[in-house]
């Protein structure tokens, strides 16, 4: 082989760029984002800032109401309070020229920061005194704008781990996890299962493997919500065949308890994928079968071994890596599941369908909270991290070393 | 001994047939409800498979909806994919299977990781990105579809490449070649059938694609099939006859891919699968 030089080097420049840019990197901003209280649509929160920064711009506008309320109403302060008027409006305008070279949010620090305290503070206590010993027609809006200049001072909204505390001791992640499991340990098994039964009986059929093959693609390459939504209208409950099929057989009570019910929605939901996958897993199973060289199961025929013998001890061990591989692909699918819930339920009802998938979408995508939605994507991905290291565990030779 | 074969054989073709109707039922049930005028679908004809008065009204709708648009983005996006990934992922894979460097390992430790993550890792900030570089409704979209496609495509031409026999490169070498030029005059043509399935899989899987889509690609414009598709459920109304017509529709260039292309297909799938 040859040693790698610079030329060589730009083979794989590409793909490192792009697994840099679009895989690495988001990787990183999530787990950032995770340590942050992270909105979007609150704008005291949609950025990730560390220190505590104040709004110029908001200041600036708010300020120049606080004085024109004061300066307004002067007549409905009494004699002697007219020169603590002026006082006060000339104290919030040094406050505004201390910030005049300044716009949007800045970080305050050493001397700046001490002043804009003490300004603010005195603030605070001018417009209280007037707030709290007189009546002016101007009185309720003060206090709105008072409300307001508050938010001039953004705090940080670093958080640490306080997301991750949350996020375990919430119902509804706790719940979300609990039906990724049970969805994929359902499906996942079913579909081996079935998968194993059908690549046996495949590698029997000796004519039409092309035909079957065929078939067998169709639902593994059409795109997910086409399913999910093609089977939604299989599942409906008035004009759906197969809930009218299922209610005659007497599976269900009533055709509407397919997608109406918890426990039928999530079944729905597991049918689905099972019909879409099977075929998928049947193929890679069958792809190990036709790599058992046939002189393996002549020898064991001259041997005496029966048919179940030769199942056990001969077929299952030599498929035993393609099987696991097969496993591990699937279960990593099944547990980040989305399209078909998300198309299918999208969660529902009552939140009995929905995974950790769609509920990370959710939270980062229709409550827009980056950062608690970044949470759950993380404890996502430790699962996965662990599924995964469980089954190469058991691989035992390294997945990574195909060749 | 024949009866007993003769009795295995019918259990094998029973089990195949049944096995082909459940998976091909669902695809015929919705064809024949896409020809249903509306109240055969919800009225007394709901369970019929065929239709009193075929219609093609439920084809005509989707197709004025803008069904085609969407089938063309869907064109758009995964040629592009397949196009650039194939490419990029053809130069590693080579990279990989022929050169020696530092951190191959770790190289190919990183792509495995990547294949394995949650799509959804990505989605957050590559939605803060693409709104900050205003990239947002554009076919940009399938610069962040490397994510799910690039692993899948270096690992089925890494076992390809692995497969042709490097003599014929370290002769072509001894002769003068350049990397580029073996590259492209002897592994592109002894790899083709290789890159060939490669492209199909990244072509399936960027049409197949919805997540950054639907999050990244909001206005009806960009909308590929996948995502075309998923705005007649949440319509206030569900109207069945325009999803079947509309199932029917996008399912067809997926039929003639798997039609035409099922043993590159399969291989495809297997390479990264079994190991040999």
């Amino acid at each position: 082989m040859k040693r790698m030089g610079f030329k060589e080097l730009l083979f794989i420049l590409p793909a490192i760029i792009l697994i840099a840019f679009f895989s690495l990197w988001p990787i990183y901003k999530v787990i950032n984002y995770s340590v942050f209280d992270y909105q979007l649509n609150d704008q005291q929160k949609s950025k990730l800032s560390m220190e505590e920064k104040f709004n110029v711009d908001l200041f600036m506008e708010n300020s120049d109401y606080v004085i024109m309320f004061i300066d307004m109403n002067r007549f409905s302060f009494p004699e002697d309070v007219q020169d603590k008027v002026d006082e006060v409006i000339n104290n919030v305008n040094s406050f505004k020229e201390l910030l005049s070279d300044k716009s949007g949010f800045i970080v305050l620090s050493g001397d700046l920061k001490k002043q804009v305290r003490n300004d603010y503070n005195k603030l605070i206590s001018d417009t209280d005194y007037f707030i709290n010993n007189y009546d002016f027609p101007d009185k309720e809006n003060l206090i709105l704008v008072m409300e307001d200049t508050k938010k001039c001072f953004v705090q940080s909204n670093f958080i640490g781990l306080k997301g991750y505390v949350n996020a375990l001791a919430d119902e509804r992640v706790r719940d979300a996890m609990g039906h990724t499991i049970v969805f994929t340990v359902v499906t996942v098994a079913l579909e081996l299962l079935f998968g194993l039964g059908l690549a046996i009986i495949m590698n029997k059929a000796m004519k039409g493997q092309g035909l079957v093959r065929a078939v067998s693609l169709i639902p593994w390459a059409i795109p997910t919500t086409v399913a999910a939504l093609m089977w939604s209208y299989l599942y409906d409950g008035s004009s759906g065949i197969v809930a009218y099929i299922m209610q005659n057989l007497h599976l269900v009570n009533d055709s509407r308890d397919l997608l109406l019910s918890g426990g039928g929605a999530m079944a729905s939901a597991m049918i689905a994928d099972i019909w879409k996958t099977t075929p998928y897993m049947a193929l890679l199973i069958l792809a190990g079968f036709q790599t058992i060289p046939g002189a393996v199961y002549e020898s064991a025929k001259v041997d005496g071994s029966g048919v179940f013998n030769t199942f056990f001890k001969i077929t299952l061990p030599l498929l035993k890596p393609s099987i696991l591989v097969a496993l591990l692909m699937r279960t990593l699918d099944a547990f980040r599941v989305f399209d078909l819930i998300y198309v299918l339920t999208g969660g529902g009802p009552g939140g009995s369908t929905e995974t950790m998938s769609v509920y990370a979408y959710k939270t980062m995508f229709q409550q827009t909270n980056f950062g608690y939605g970044s949470v759950v994507v993380i404890l996502m991905v430790v699962s996965v991290a662990i599924i995964a290291a469980f089954f190469i565990k058991i691989l035992g030779a390294n997945v990574m070393e195909r060749d | 001994m024949d009866k007993k074969s003769n009795k295995f054989k019918t259990a094998v073709f029973t089990i195949i047939s049944l096995y082909l109707v459940i998976i091909i039922f669902p695809f015929i049930w919705v064809l024949a409800a896409s020809f249903k005028p509306t109240q055969e679908i919800f009225g007394e004809g709901a369970f019929n498979l065929m239709s009193a008065n075929p219609t093609i009204e439920n084809y005509v709708n989707v197709i004025q909806n803008g069904i085609l648009q969407a089938m063309m983005n869907s064109f758009i996006v995964a040629g592009l994919t397949a196009v650039y990934v194939v490419l990029v992922a053809t130069l590693a894979a080579y990279a990989i299977t022929r050169f020696k460097f530092r951190g191959k390992n770790l190289l190919l430790g990183i792509i495995l990781a990547v294949s394995m993550f949650p799509q959804m890792i990505i989605v957050g900030p590559i939605y803060n990105l693409f709104m900050n570089l205003n990239l947002t409704n554009s076919y940009f979209v399938v610069l962040p579809y490397s994510t799910i496609t690039l692993p899948v495509a270096v690992f089925i031409l890494v076992t390809h490449f692995n497969k042709i026999p490097i003599a014929l490169e370290e002769a072509a070498t001894i002769d003068g070649a350049t990397s580029l030029q073996i590259l492209s005059k002897i592994v592109f043509r002894l790899a083709a059938p290789g890159i060939f399935t490669t492209a199909i899989i990244v072509f399936i899987a960027a049409w197949n694609e919805f997540l950054l889509t639907v999050t990244l690609n909001t206005n009806k414009a960009y909308h590929t099939v996948p995502v075309a598709i998923s705005f007649l459920r949440t319509q206030f109304t569900i109207l069945w006859g325009d999803v079947t017509a509309a199932t029917v529709i996008v399912t067809i260039p997926t039929l003639i891919v798997v039609l035409l292309f099922q043993k590159q297909i399969v291989a495809g799938l297997t390479s990264g699968a079994v190991k040999e």
